[in-house]
């Protein structure tokens, strides 16, 4: 017994104890093969429940939400990942791992969906943010426990982005084309001809409430835009949005929004919308392509219902008519050309196409036009291969299609056009999932899938200039 | 106290028990609580989407994990229910139990599962009992539970050699009942012409209480799932009704760690069995009961204790193990599935009593059911600072 000392408890002990007690925690055979799979192959592991879905690391034997036994369903997570919660140890006590201050972090690598504790170094710790991303460093001396993952330090940037395919590979040029106009009419595609892939980045309606990597700010459209060239796009589709995420018409915000993306990657080409969103007057829709002369922009080709109806039970949410008088095509597409802006012309049905060609016999399309083949508007046609054909074989002969199709459309029609020679778009403008139903992770994944396409009927991906000398744009 | 106080009728309706072990290296602590669970489940035909509230049980400090009910979530299935924890010592199995059935007779909830396990690999059972302790006078010197008590006052009361013989007849026969069930944890194949032997052989603890009468160390677990009766009723074919229960404390100076004529320890159980008795107008309990499943750490402990919880006099206790009425298809089966001495994982423990109750009862225990009808069970817990709990479960809702 000690004797308190302070004035007025001379009379009072103190009784000190103190307990330090043996342990021994089982890993159990999960716990196990975790650790031994990040000791042996350094690689960190986590079990999927395929009941939900949810990746579980640490790894375990049963999903806490369903009760689902999982533990034979071994998925391997990257090194990297982002900070989801951190705190700051600022006392120096035996039992920490390191000298305060330092900083832990709870870290959900990518691929797994429940963050775990580890040390977070080589960042200062005021420095540190939740959402920055980090990287595993091993531990170069194996303890058989979590701290053979020795911390975790900040990742480089661009460290997950899908390198672009096809580098190295010798440029495209016309007089490459192997088939003639001819056989390409009749569904013989040249299989050398590279693919356009285009990424509608954000459409006028996909909200952040549904997927939130869907691009606002300027600054986020030039981030999705330089992941989707990374992965494989050559053009993205822009509808600017305002802060609120609504589409905007404002000249200011929308060449903010270009002008970031071509300072991100100066090599893609953009694309603006001329639809802009609901509710926009034809001035307006105009007027901000002549002002800001983007290389491309999109040109309407029938007046439409545009809606959004309940797929499964037909129920009318919205009901929208989307004008584009034969006025507005020729008004709109003399203004591109006239301004050296190539239009993609919009096609939600073959009428549209037909449309198009009675104003284009006054001459003031230039060659070669380039059409958009649309699926799945609530408004326009769903999609259908014969369909599509029938359409292919109405464009005039040195013209060049591309397509893309609304939710589940999608995949089946831009597969289409890459197995018939034409080209593809993807993007959270059409669609947001992947093929399994996953959300996307954003605009790049789509862009991905796109590229496995192309991968699998061996086509090459089309650089922004082949597109460029394929579509008749001229750079800026 | 509640007695008769029941809002309704409580049913077991599903039991579950991992089988128990000292070698568990395969499993961490939730994963092996979920194997209790999801045999409890499968017994009552449940999903834990059935299950309105959980509550989960084991010793303080022994796996010195801190709100270990948290971690458990990941065996117990309680993520987002309500979900309670209870610790009570060594009865906290019969206390989860008891909680169960408050729980669902007060109407609070029409399902509960309780959970109580233990994993004493892996843990310092010694070390979370020495907290136990009095911090200022005790703590420095006492540890464990061991007491040689009533090895003394059996011998004291009957005599060296017939207290020696009938502490090994019980132990023998708890063996041979743990060799019937394939969960117990230590089944040594013993037979009664070792008595002899085993007296001379097994090391000697403290006084006359020999290792081989002390219980084991387990890894363990036990699920029992509780149910009103009218959910009782729709779900399962053969309920077990909880008539009543009692729980008894007392402290008393830890005098259980040494021995002082003046402070006789254990009256607990008497005074409990004698009020559960007297309520519930059963005059003749060692008549009335068809099989009495007793926590009894030790077989010194469970021959004197048996005459505490029957109130039987003289040498009526003895009596009845020397005879081997206490055996399977005896006049009083204690023990079939081989007690605490043949399987000990602490928290699970006492609910395993109720849940062996329950088996016996439902009639399929398994290699250990007793041959003729039960009806009438009596399970019981001890622990703490001399605490009793004392359940009585029933075949027919008819008392």
């Amino acid at each position: 017994m000690a004797k308190k000392e302070m004035k007025g408890f001379e009379d009072s002990y103190i009784v000190e104890g103190k307990m330090a007690l043996p342990y021994t925690y089982f890993a159990g055979r999960v716990g196990s093969k975790f650790i031994t799979t990040l000791r042996d192959q350094k690689k960190i592991m986590g079990v999927k429940c395929p009941t939900c879905n949810k990746v579980y690391l640490p790894p375990r034997q049963v999903c806490e939400k369903d009760f689902t036994d999982i533990r034979d369903n071994w998925v391997e997570v990257k090194n990297s990942g982002v900070v989801t919660n951190f705190t700051v140890v600022r006392y120096d006590d035996k039992h920490l791992p390191r000298k305060a201050p330092f900083t832990l972090a709870l870290i959900k690598l990518d691929g797994a969906d429940t963050p775990f504790m580890h040390i977070l170094e080589g960042i200062k710790p005021e420095e540190v943010k939740i959402g920055m991303k980090v990287e595993a460093e091993f531990a170069a001396q194996t303890t058989n426990t979590i701290l053979d993952i020795d911390h975790f330090k900040p990742a480089a940037a661009e460290k997950n982005v899908f390198e672009r395919p096809g580098t190295g590979r010798k440029p495209w040029k016309p007089e490459d084309e192997h088939e003639t106009q001819e056989k390409r009419r009749g569904g013989k595609p040249d299989m050398s001809t590279p693919v356009i892939i285009t990424a509608a980045l954000s459409g006028a309606a996909t909200m952040k409430n549904q997927i939130p990597s869907v691009p606002y700010t300027p600054a986020e459209f030039a981030e999705e835009a330089y992941k989707c060239w990374k992965a494989g796009a050559a053009m993205v589709h822009v509808h600017a949005r305002g802060e609120d995420g609504m589409a905007t018409h404002e000249h200011d915000r929308i060449r903010a929004t270009h002008d970031a993306i071509k300072e991100r990657c100066p090599d893609l080409i953009v694309n603006l919308s001329s639809a802009v969103g609901m509710g926009k007057t034809a001035e307006q829709r105009i007027s901000q392509i002549v002002a800001i002369k983007p290389e491309m922009a999109s040109l309407n080709t029938n007046t439409m219902n545009f809606s959004i109806i309940d797929r499964k039970t037909g129920k009318i949410f919205i009901d929208y008519v989307f004008e584009n008088t034969f006025t507005m095509v020729q008004d709109f597409g003399k203004a591109m050309e006239k301004n050296g802006v190539k239009p993609e012309i919009e096609c939600y049905d073959i009428g549209g196409l037909d449309n198009t060609l009675l104003v284009a016999k006054q001459g003031f399309f230039t060659d070669p036009m380039n059409f958009n083949f649309v699926w799945g508007v609530a408004g326009g046609q769903a999609f259908r291969s014969e369909a599509f054909i029938a359409m292919m074989n109405a464009i005039p002969p040195k013209a060049n299609f591309t397509t893309c199709g609304v939710g589940t459309d999608e995949f089946p029609c831009i597969m289409q056009s890459c197995m018939l020679g034409g080209h593809m778009r993807v993007g959270l403008e059409d669609n947001i999932r992947m093929p399994n139903g996953e959300l996307a992770k954003g605009n790049y994944e789509l862009v991905e899938v796109a590229v496995r396409i192309a991968e699998c009927l061996g086509r090459p991906v089309a650089t922004a200039d082949e597109a460029r000398l394929i579509m008749g744009i001229k750079k800026r | 106290m509640a007695h008769k106080k029941k809002n309704r009728n409580v049913g077991i309706i599903g039991v579950g028990q991992t089988k128990h072990s000292s070698h568990r290296e395969d499993v961490n602590q939730p994963e092996m609580i979920h194997e209790a669970i999801s045999l409890a489940l499968k017994d009552a035909k449940l999903t834990m989407k059935d299950i309105d509230c959980v509550i989960h049980g084991n010793m303080e400090l022994f796996e010195m994990v801190h709100q270990p009910d948290l971690w458990h979530t990941l065996g117990t299935g309680a993520f987002g229910k309500d979900s309670i924890r209870i610790t009570t010592g060594g009865t906290v199995g019969a206390t989860l139990a008891c909680a169960a059935d408050n729980l669902v007779s007060s109407g609070m909830y029409d399902i509960v599962l309780a959970i109580g396990f233990e994993k004493l690999q892996e843990g310092n059972t010694t070390g979370g009992i020495t907290n136990m302790a009095d911090p200022l006078w005790f703590r420095k010197i006492q540890a464990g539970a061991l007491t040689g008590s009533s090895a003394y006052d059996v011998e004291r009361e009957f005599g060296l050699e017939r207290a020696n013989r009938a502490s090994m007849i019980y132990r023998i026969i708890m063996d041979k009942h743990a060799g019937l069930n394939p969960n117990a944890h230590r089944a040594f194949g013993l037979d009664f012409n070792q008595i002899d032997d085993l007296i001379k052989i097994s090391p000697k603890l403290v006084g006359e209480l020999k290792l081989i009468e002390m219980c084991s160390q387990s890894d363990g677990a036990c699920c029992v799932i509780f149910a009103c009766e009218k959910r009782a009723k729709d779900i399962s074919k053969n309920p077990v009704w909880i008539r009543d229960h009692i729980t008894a404390h007392k402290e008393e100076t830890f005098n259980i760690f040494g021995y002082n004529r003046e402070f006789p320890v254990v009256k607990t159980h008497k005074f409990a069995a004698e009020h559960l008795f007297k309520r519930n107008e059963i005059k003749d309990p060692l008549g009335y009961f068809d099989v009495f499943e007793m926590y009894d750490p030790a077989s010194w402990w469970a021959i004197d204790w048996l005459r505490d919880f029957f109130g039987l006099k003289g040498d009526e206790h003895l009596k009845l193990v020397e005879n081997k009425e206490i055996m399977i298809g005896g006049k009083m089966p204690i023990n079939p599935s081989g007690g605490v001495i043949g399987s000990n994982p602490i928290g699970a423990t006492a609910l395993v009593r109720v849940a062996e109750a329950a088996l016996q009862i439902r009639g399929n225990a398994g290699p250990h059911q007793i041959p003729t009808p039960v009806k009438h069970a009596l399970a019981s817990g001890f622990g703490g600072t001399m605490w009793t709990v004392l359940m009585m479960l029933e075949k027919e809702l008819n008392w």
